[in-house]
């Protein structure tokens, strides 16, 4: 019982180099910036700034910005993957002086609940946090149960979007368009591998369905598509065993679509030269470079990167705030003539394009999609409906 | 001064103090290989923890945070020390307390329990699984340490099992406590205005308590004469007819009811959700142990130490993560506890000091005695 | 012409914070004698030993080694010198033959790091029939006796062509049989040159074996003796100051009612298959002691085991002033009339880590007047029955009731435990080897204790190994051979030697009903 004594001895000593410590804190302080000093801190997800996917390009966007712009720039990892942890980089990144916190991944809606109304002099722009999302934290954090229906409740009743810009991506456009891209390079037994089954993922998944289907029936060639989620945002044994059965069964390439899963089908696709479709930014030169070269047909890419720097661009440079706060944005496509515009887009450069699939055909799909002819449904409630004829879709649900 | 530094008791403080400033002096010197500009800084951040803020109700926001992540730290270390004062090495506690995890969130997420519900039922799964490793321990002579991995491993599993029916469907963690059933969450009895964190229950107070409750428990009744006599000696505990085998497993019972416990002060809070996909079990029973011993295995001091391990681990959040990983702290507290084990040398280096001194004095004072002896009285006083 | 010293060690005195272990002792071993260095407990031999083996450094005196003066700083120094112990606690590593211990830490290797045991093996023979020790070097240690153990030890020393053997304490842990091989083999050893300190406190060897005997007092040096001009009684006094009563004085029996019945007591044995006690049945009267005796190892541990609870009986009755124990528990056995003075008390008797005081109501500290009916001691109460049982059987210690056992004498911790048991009153007393590894002070006062439990009316049942404490002590004996009751013998009537061959298993007789 005596020996407590211990630790308050050695706790007193460690507040009291705190109390040394605090001083030239506050004065550090003083010198805020004032409001058109903006300091910018990105917090990472549950992934690194180095996952080849998500967090790296909205670093690398963040950093590209910063620097071209002489603006001070830090980015933050959370220690722990809750809620908690995240609102914790946000106040630090705070109290550091930063005062444009941007945060990758529907992960965060959370903690924009809980932090953005605390403070009230930062800007917060979140990348792929919806809507739902959004509704999801803040009915919760008031005590009430949410019925995932957006449609029944009110943003403002819940979430106080006065510092906050959130932007979305239309990723079924993509997956659409490298599914048709996929049929079209000749390509009948596909296979899609997403990540874990969050509507972000599920939306590519659909989109590659729906294109895949649409060229099917506009070939008047049959198809297979095998279906599964792997439960988790990184490849294993398990799920490269799986797809090693994919290819062996004769699929031909393997839509891999979750943070850092790609490595399990290209690891599996390398075996017996197989392809595979990258997806949210050109994985062509990661994926070939660690798999061989040739592996990677496109990737259903969303304009992370450009969202990221012109958002911020926006903000800090051209001080259009205004135009962006309280927005939930979805991004998607801007124009029917320049595919390279759109925030949803598959690459013109590394895409395996031939006589049966050109450039010019893409162009003349986006145009069709942009304005209207082409309709691609967003819906994530169930599989999307395909032709019978032509497509055969084999849902194996999840791996793990 | 030297009776002071003769008492058991103050060896002991010092001797953690002492643990804990070397620990912090090697930390120092790792940080230092890894990039010395930043040392500094880092270690600073690790000691300042939520100090780092400057503002008062921020700093109160994570002074709360630390305290909430301390209450389960301190049930695990409470259920090592318990379980080693009847000479019981309780590794399972990990076990023990991610059985805890599971009733506990399961009671709250799918049988819609309130929270007292929620917190009995996460203590009774770590005390079965307790008394399994004491049964075995009693009965069929298994070593505790070896069915404890074993059913650490059978524990992590079961409970993804189970948990996996509650589980959040975009992520691989479970739903949140609050958003499913605010009724599981433990009551916050205003502790979350005071410590201005949402997160801050009645677990804290609770936790003190139960500290205490063991404290005496192990000290002041014949119920903790009784342990600690079959901790020292279970041979002398069988002669004198203590029931050695029923002691092992209600020790045991009780040692895994501190870790279930100390499950559900943390998920209760919702401050944290259960990965489903968890490959090895949280850390938190083995940094028990740490704490435990770190507090020299007294409740009341592993209060302190688990609340000072936390301190310095949450502390590691600070450190600048483009120069050092997070990981830092977890190093500077496990040097720390590495250096525990020198506890013994150091105390015996400091007995020998003292012996020395006063052999030293002893012989001064002879010869002091002979001198004044010789120089008659009323000499020199000086 | 004066012979020459081995070793010397001149005005030796070490101090420890409040106490002078050793005050200006001088020991003088000659080449080839056999010196005993004869004390109480605590009276410092074990300083001046760990003195002269580099444990600890004397504050002044100097240590002589053929006349040279040199310095011995640690364990080391004093085997380049030639210094071997044999410790009372065997230094063995269990799972190891005979001649691994003995090559351990001087392993001869070859080029390539691998051992070379065939020259060692060779060498270990020879000398072991040299001295007679007769050792299979390839026996693993756990499954020879402890006689053979300690010649293993012995052997090492010889192997490692140590000059100065010391022995500490050597017979605490042989039978008698072992003990006069030991003897013996001392013997042979000094007349090849070696020269021995032989550290004991039992007179009876010193007086076969010695040559000289040195006498070591509270840390003072009493004198150094001639042993064929001393006797046992002018040891004793100048080891105790005083002099010892050897003889026990006591009243004639008056056995009355039956207390302990044991009827055709059977117990299984943990190291063979064999029982290690097989029906045994005897009485136990109130108001006599009643002396298990026999040679080590053949069922009195399991006897006692049996009879105290600890182990399972396989078959048998045993009958407590008239009531079926025999499948109590110990608990049961211990509030209801039975006392047990343990053969181990560090394993049994003892929380060695607990305070004195802790220790003295280890027996009852369940009762009432210690603990409350919420479960909390009354720690109050257990102080004043601590100090009272202290006082009473004037337990030494450091700090009174709050001293830590461990720290206490061997001497003083057996008298704790003597004062324990005798102090609950039981109608039955079991005490085994009550004496063992006790000076002749403490001997005289727990028989004492013994025969006023007798005398209180109350029955003992002695075990003992001790063929004196067996014949001074005892109203009746039984010898116990291979777990059976052989003989009942009244001490009386008998002599050592017949009470010897009981023992061995030359003789028997039927056991009186």
């Amino acid at each position: 019982m005596k020996r407590i004594l211990a630790l308050v001895l050695a706790l007193c000593m460690v507040f009291a180099l705190c109390a040394c410590g605090n001083g030239d804190k506050d004065a550090k302080e003083t010198d805020t910036p004032n409001e058109t000093t903006y300091k910018v801190a990105m917090i990472t997800d549950s992934g690194d700034i180095t996952d080849k996917s998500f967090n790296q390009t909205t670093y690398e966007a963040c950093k590209a910005f910063c620097a071209d712009n002489d603006v001070d720039f830090q980015y933050y990892k959370p220690t722990a993957d809750t809620t908690e942890a995240r609102v914790e980089m946000i106040d630090q990144a705070v109290a550091d002086g930063y005062n444009v916190i941007v945060m990758p991944g529907y992960l965060f809606a959370g903690a924009i609940v809980e932090a953005a109304p605390q403070n009230k002099d930062v800007k917060f722009i979140a990348l792929d946090v919806s809507l739902g999302d959004l509704l999801e934290a803040g009915v919760t954090a008031k005590g009430e149960t949410y019925d995932y229906e957006p449609d029944n409740w009110k943003l403002e009743d819940y979430v106080d979007m006065s510092n906050v810009y959130c932007a979305v991506y239309q990723e079924e456009l993509c997956g659409y368009m490298a599914g048709y891209a996929a049929v079209n390079l000749g390509y009948t037994k596909l296979g899609f591998l997403g990540g874990m089954a969050v509507p972000a993922v599920i939306r590519y998944g659909y989109g590659f369905v729906q294109g895949a289907n649409a060229a099917a029936v506009e070939l008047d060639t049959k198809i297979e598509i095998n279906y599964v989620y792997g439960g988790q945002f990184q490849g294993d044994a398990d799920i490269t065993a799986k797809m090693d059965t994919w290819y062996a069964n004769g699929t031909e390439v393997v839509f891999a679509c979750g943070g850092g899963i790609y490595t399990s089908a290209a690891e599996a696709a390398a075996k017996v030269n197989a392809k595979v479709i990258g997806v949210d930014v050109d994985q062509a030169g990661i994926i070939d470079g660690d798999y061989g070269d040739g592996i990677t047909v496109t990737s259903a890419m969303k304009g992370l990167y450009p969202a990221t720097y012109d958002t911020l661009t926006d903000v800090i440079v051209n001080g259009k705030w205004a135009d962006y706060v309280g927005k939930i944005e979805t991004l998607g496509l801007v124009s029917g003539d320049d595919p390279t515009l759109n925030y949803v887009q598959i690459p013109m450069d590394s895409t395996q394009w031939d006589d049966n699939f050109t450039k010019d055909d893409y162009k003349a799909l986006v145009k069709a999609m942009f304005d209207g002819t082409v309709k691609v449904s967003n819906d994530t409630t169930a599989m999307p409906a395909v032709d019978e004829n032509h497509t055969t879709v084999s849902d194996q649900g999840k791996i793990k | 001064m030297r009776k002071f530094m003769k008492n058991n008791a103050v060896q002991s403080i010092l001797i953690s103090v002492l643990c804990i400033i070397l620990g912090m002096l090697i930390g120092y010197i790792v940080l230092l290989f890894i990039e010395p500009s930043g040392a500094a800084d880092a270690i600073l951040s690790v000691i300042k923890n939520f100090f780092f803020y400057p503002e008062g109700a921020v700093r109160t926001k994570y002074f709360g945070a630390t305290l909430v992540k301390t209450a389960p730290l301190v049930m695990c270390s409470l259920s090592i020390l318990f379980a080693y004062k009847v000479g019981l090495f309780n590794i399972g506690a990990a076990g023990q307390y991610v059985a805890g995890a599971a009733l506990g969130i399961y009671a709250a997420l799918a049988l819609g329990c309130n929270w007292f519900i929620c917190l009995l039922l996460a203590t009774a799964a770590g005390a079965a699984l307790g008394a399994l490793t004491g049964a075995l321990k009693a009965y069929c002579n298994v070593n505790e340490v070896i069915s404890g991995i074993m059913l650490n491993w059978i524990a992590l599993y079961s409970t993804n099992m189970l948990l996996t029916g509650v589980k959040n469907p975009n992520t691989p963690y479970t739903i949140n406590i609050s958003a499913k059933n605010p009724d599981a969450l433990l009551p916050t009895l205003g502790l979350d205005t005071l410590l201005n964190n949402k997160y801050a229950s009645v677990a804290i107070p609770l936790v003190i308590l139960i500290v205490l409750l063991i404290w005496v428990i192990l000290s002041k009744t014949k119920f903790g004469y009784e342990l600690r006599a079959t901790g020292l000696n279970k041979n002398a505990a069988k002669y004198c007819g203590m029931k050695e085998k029923r002691n092992i497993i209600v020790t045991l019972i009780i040692s895994g009811a501190l870790a279930g416990m100390g499950a559900a002060f943390l998920y209760l809070t919702d401050i944290e959700q259960w990965q489903c996909s968890a490959s090895s079990v949280p850390a938190m029973g083995f940094n028990g142990i740490a704490a435990a011993f770190l507090g020299c295995l007294d409740p009341i001091g592993s209060l302190l130490s688990s609340f000072f391990i936390q301190h310095i681990t949450s502390g590691g959040g600070y450190v600048d993560k483009t120069v050092y990983c997070s990981q830092i702290s977890d190093l500077i507290s496990s040097i720390i506890i590495y250096l525990c084990g020198f506890v013994l040398f150091f105390r015996e280096y400091i007995n020998r000091r003292i012996a020395l001194r006063e052999e030293r004095e002893l012989e001064n004072a002879l010869e002091a005695a002979k001198a004044e002896d010789s120089d008659n009285k009323g000499g020199e006083g000086k | 012409m004066e012979q020459a010293y081995a070793i010397e060690m001149l005005h030796i005195t070490k101090r420890f914070p409040g106490i002078v272990a050793n005050d200006d002792i001088t020991l003088q071993l000659k080449k080839g004698e056999i010196h005993a260095l004869l004390g109480e407990n605590g009276a410092g031999k074990s300083t001046l030993m760990s003195v002269l083996f580099g444990l600890y450094q004397a504050e002044e005196g100097v240590i002589k080694k053929d006349g040279k003066e040199v310095e011995i700083k640690d364990p080391n120094d004093a085997n380049r010198l030639g210094i071997g112990m044999v410790h009372q606690h065997f230094k063995l590593v269990e799972c190891f033959s005979v001649l691994d211990n003995i090559i351990l830490g001087d392993e001869p290797t070859s080029k390539g790091g691998f051992l070379r045991k065939d020259a060692a093996r060779k060498k270990i023979v020879e000398l072991s029939d040299k001295y007679g020790l007769s050792v299979d070097p390839d026996a693993l240690i756990e499954d020879i006796t402890v006689g053979m153990q300690q010649r293993t030890e012995i052997l090492k020393m010889l192997y490692r062509e140590n000059e100065i053997l010391i022995f500490d304490e050597p017979t605490a842990v042989l039978t008698p049989q072992e003990i006069e091989e030991l003897m013996q083999i001392m013997k042979n050893l000094s007349k090849e040159g070696k020269s021995i300190l032989f550290i004991s406190h039992k007179l009876n060897e010193i007086m076969e074996v010695a040559d000289r005997c040195t006498v070591l007092r509270k840390g003072k040096y009493i004198g150094t003796v001639e042993i064929k001009d001393t006797s046992k009684e002018e040891l004793s006094h100048m080891m105790v100051g005083r002099d010892v009563d050897f003889v026990v004085h006591k009243e004639e029996a008056k056995p009355g009612d039956v207390i302990l019945d044991v009827e055709g007591m059977t117990v299984a044995s943990k190291v063979h298959h064999n029982n290690a006690v097989r029906n045994v049945s005897f009485k136990v009267r109130a108001g006599e002691i009643v002396c298990i005796a026999g040679i080590d190892g053949n069922g009195q541990t399991e006897l006692v085991y049996g009879l105290t609870g600890l182990e399972p009986l396989k078959e048998g009755k045993i009958t407590l002033c008239g009531r079926d124990i025999t499948h109590a528990s110990i608990r049961d056995r211990n509030t209801h009339g039975m006392s047990h003075i343990p053969e181990d008390r560090h394993k049994h008797g003892l929380v060695l880590d607990y305070s004195l005081e802790y220790n003295m109501v280890l027996q009852r500290y369940f009762e009432p007047q210690f603990v409350s009916g919420a479960g909390f001691l009354k720690r109050k109460n257990i102080r004043e029955y601590s100090d009272k049982l202290i006082e009473q059987y004037d337990v030494r210690s450091g700090q009174g009731s709050v001293t830590i056992a461990r720290s206490m004498s061997g001497g003083n911790q057996q008298k704790a435990i003597v004062a324990r048991e005798i102090d609950k009153e039981p109608e039955l007393l079991v005490a085994v080897q009550p004496t063992r590894g006790l000076d002749v002070g403490a001997i005289e006062y727990i028989h004492k204790q013994l025969v006023a439990v007798r005398d209180a009316g109350r029955a003992v049942l002695l075990v003992s190994l001790e063929l004196d404490e067996v014949m001074s002590v005892s109203d009746r004996i039984l010898v116990m051979y291979e777990g059976e009751i052989v003989g009942e013998l009244d001490p009386k009537k008998t002599t050592v030697e017949e009470l010897g061959l009981y023992m061995a298993g030359a003789k028997r007789n039927e056991v009186a009903k």
